[in-house]
């Protein structure tokens, strides 16, 4: 990763349209070759930064720069790919007359622009189907040419608004893997989507909005650092063997909710929330150790779903008017 | 630009805009050729000039007031959704993130309109000023001609100047209702002042619909230049269909107001489109 330019860089950057939406104050870095993923409810903001940063849309305040130019100019322009949410190609071209337009637009040479034009589209599975006219594709079919456009110009910066969201699964884990692949060729991915396991697969880092404020952002490994939780089955259980457990390992062991023991006769549920795997190990022992009987174990870790349901949790996040 | 000039003009025959125009269009030059040699009056030794002119003047209302029509609702109803319409549908934002800077995204649009546009009024032009010289003669003043080509071709600048403008402030529906709206009221501003010279009116209110009539035409002065051009094809045959022709038509300097029209509505729209978030 060259860090020496950051690909994206904005300081108190804000879009605050006449009824109050919009996005502020947002600050973020995304070095050269990273993935970066933007989540948040509908209507948080995240569009609306996006289309800032790629000019679309003029701040009401801070700045940002792309790779070292100002955001909206010609360079910065110059050096993108942008797939917008909501879009249409002309209906009365072809996909490939989209792609020839685009790259008349992008001042790519006719020599070259035949051979990028068919790799373009074999790429995103378009294929033969470019001679067809737009209005014959399905959503998912112009999403792929969307996408198909927005790497013409061989973008340093990706900016990607729910790049597969009328996909079917077999079309997103295609782009997944395409975006894969193109993190491993050096592009910078910025990517705005509300599938999250696109985000987990892809990102390295990541940021939440709400209401048009960034309220966390941090590597995804760490904002979904979430010890490992770990079920025990348990039988021969007694109340005063949970109190043992936890003064001899010192960790938060619990009794599962939906356990509701009568008699003890019956297996119950054990709830702890790890470091590691060690500690599990440790607390195996020490079931098997007393006489019980230890039917199970299973180990649940926390996906990106839950931490965004946890993180805007309780929060008015439909994007109400303040 | 070129891009955006090619890909206007692939918009307009694709969508079949043009085609169908140029079907109805043929339509009306073979009804056009029946009722110009039904109406013209051949008076080979020259007797009958006055009579002579007049029905050839009507022959160019008629051919004109159809023109007119014609020109300004493909100039409307080809452009009034070309920024909203296409922001809406989501077109324009892939394009203007481009490395292109805004204002040649629109001056390739307007050029591709008004040239594509433009060619078809001038054959419209030629094709009703022909057909009127072979059933009614014409004038020999090849001045006048040109004078009046250029002033039915302005309409096309002023129309897509004015419609691009609206499709800068309103969204593509309500820029369509608009701009036919506007047209009318020009039509109207016209038909104003035929009323006006046709019609006995008091002197009062003789006034107040000149000025009504003015009002109107300068609102939208499309229209107006039509009524220019024609005077000028027909100058001196005097009042020969009520409501169609005569009235006191533009004068020069309106002509000058609707080139300034022009210019200052594609510069505001021009400004507006650069400042316009999407």
């Amino acid at each position: 990763m060259n860090t020496v330019i950051p690909a994206i860089q904005t300081h108190a950057l804000s879009k605050i349209y006449g009824n109050g939406r919009g996005c502020r104050d947002i600050t973020i870095t995304v070095g050269q070759g990273e993935a970066f993923g933007f989540l948040g409810p509908n209507g948080a903001g995240k569009s609306t930064f996006v289309k800032t940063l790629v000019g679309l849309v003029r701040p009401s305040g801070g700045e940002g720069v792309l790779l070292g130019h100002p955001i909206g100019s010609l360079e910065a322009r110059g050096r993108i790919g942008y797939l917008p949410e909501l879009y249409r190609y002309p209906e009365w071209l072809s996909g490939e007359e989209v792609m020839r337009m685009h790259t008349g637009l992008l001042g790519i040479k006719s020599g070259d622009a035949k051979a990028r034009i068919r790799s373009g589209l074999d790429e995103v599975g378009i294929g033969k189907r470019g001679s067809d006219r737009v209005k014959q594709y399905s959503k998912g079919m112009q999403q792929r040419l969307g996408l198909a456009c927005a790497l013409l110009g061989d973008p340093d910066i990706l900016f990607l608004d729910e790049p597969s969201s009328a996909m079917d699964p077999v079309g997103r884990r295609e782009v997944r893997d395409l975006l894969l692949e193109l993190k491993k060729r050096g592009k910078t991915l910025f990517l705005n989507s509300h599938l999250l396991e696109d985000v987990e697969a892809v990102c390295d880092r990541m940021a939440l909005m709400l209401n048009g404020d960034m309220i966390r952002s941090g590597s995804v490994s760490d904002m979904l650092k979430v010890k490992v939780r770990r079920r025990f089955k348990v039988g021969g259980f007694s109340p005063v063997v949970l109190d043992w457990l936890i003064a001899e390992t010192g960790l938060p062991i619990n009794l599962s909710h939906t356990a509701e023991p009568q008699d003890w006769e019956e297996p119950v549920w054990l709830e702890a929330e790890l470091e590691d795997e060690h500690q599990a190990g440790r607390i195996n022992a020490l079931i098997v150790g007393q006489g019980m009987t230890l039917y199970e174990t299973v180990n649940e870790r926390e996906k990106l779903e839950d931490w965004f349901m946890d993180a805007v949790a309780g929060l008015d996040h439909r994007g109400e008017k303040r | 630009m070129n891009t955006i000039i090619a890909a206007t003009w692939k918009e307009l025959l694709r969508r079949k805009m043009l085609l169908l125009t140029a079907v109805l269009t043929l339509l009306f030059l073979a009804v056009f050729w029946y009722i110009a040699g039904t109406v013209a009056l051949n008076v080979p030794d020259g007797t009958r000039m006055l009579e002579q002119f007049a029905r050839r003047s009507a022959i160019l209302s008629l051919g004109f007031f159809f023109g007119g029509f014609v020109v300004a609702f493909l100039a409307i109803f080809s452009s009034f959704s070309v920024i909203s319409g296409e922001a809406e549908q989501g077109v324009l934002q892939s394009v203007l993130t481009r490395p292109i800077p805004r204002w040649k995204w629109y001056v390739g649009r307007w050029l591709g309109y008004v040239s594509l546009i433009g060619a078809y009024a001038l054959l419209l032009f030629v094709s009703i000023v022909w057909i009127t010289g072979v059933h009614a003669g014409m004038t020999r003043n090849y001045g006048d001609l040109a004078v009046s080509l250029l002033l039915f071709a302005l309409m096309v600048p002023v129309l897509v100047s004015a419609s691009m403008l609206g499709s800068s402030l309103f969204s593509g529906i309500g820029n369509g209702v608009f701009m036919t709206m506007l047209y009318g009221a020009g039509w109207l501003g016209g038909m104003v002042e035929k009323v006006r010279g046709v019609l006995p009116v008091e002197p009062d209110a003789q006034q107040t619909l000149s000025h009504i009539g003015v009002l109107l035409s300068l609102a939208m002065p499309a229209d107006g230049l039509n009524r220019r051009m024609q005077f000028i094809l027909t100058r001196g045959a005097g009042e020969t269909i009520p409501f169609l022709t005569g009235g006191t038509p533009p004068s020069n300097a309106f002509v000058w107001y609707a080139a300034a029209f022009a210019i200052f509505a594609f510069g505001l729209g021009l400004w507006l489109f650069r400042r316009k978030d999407f």
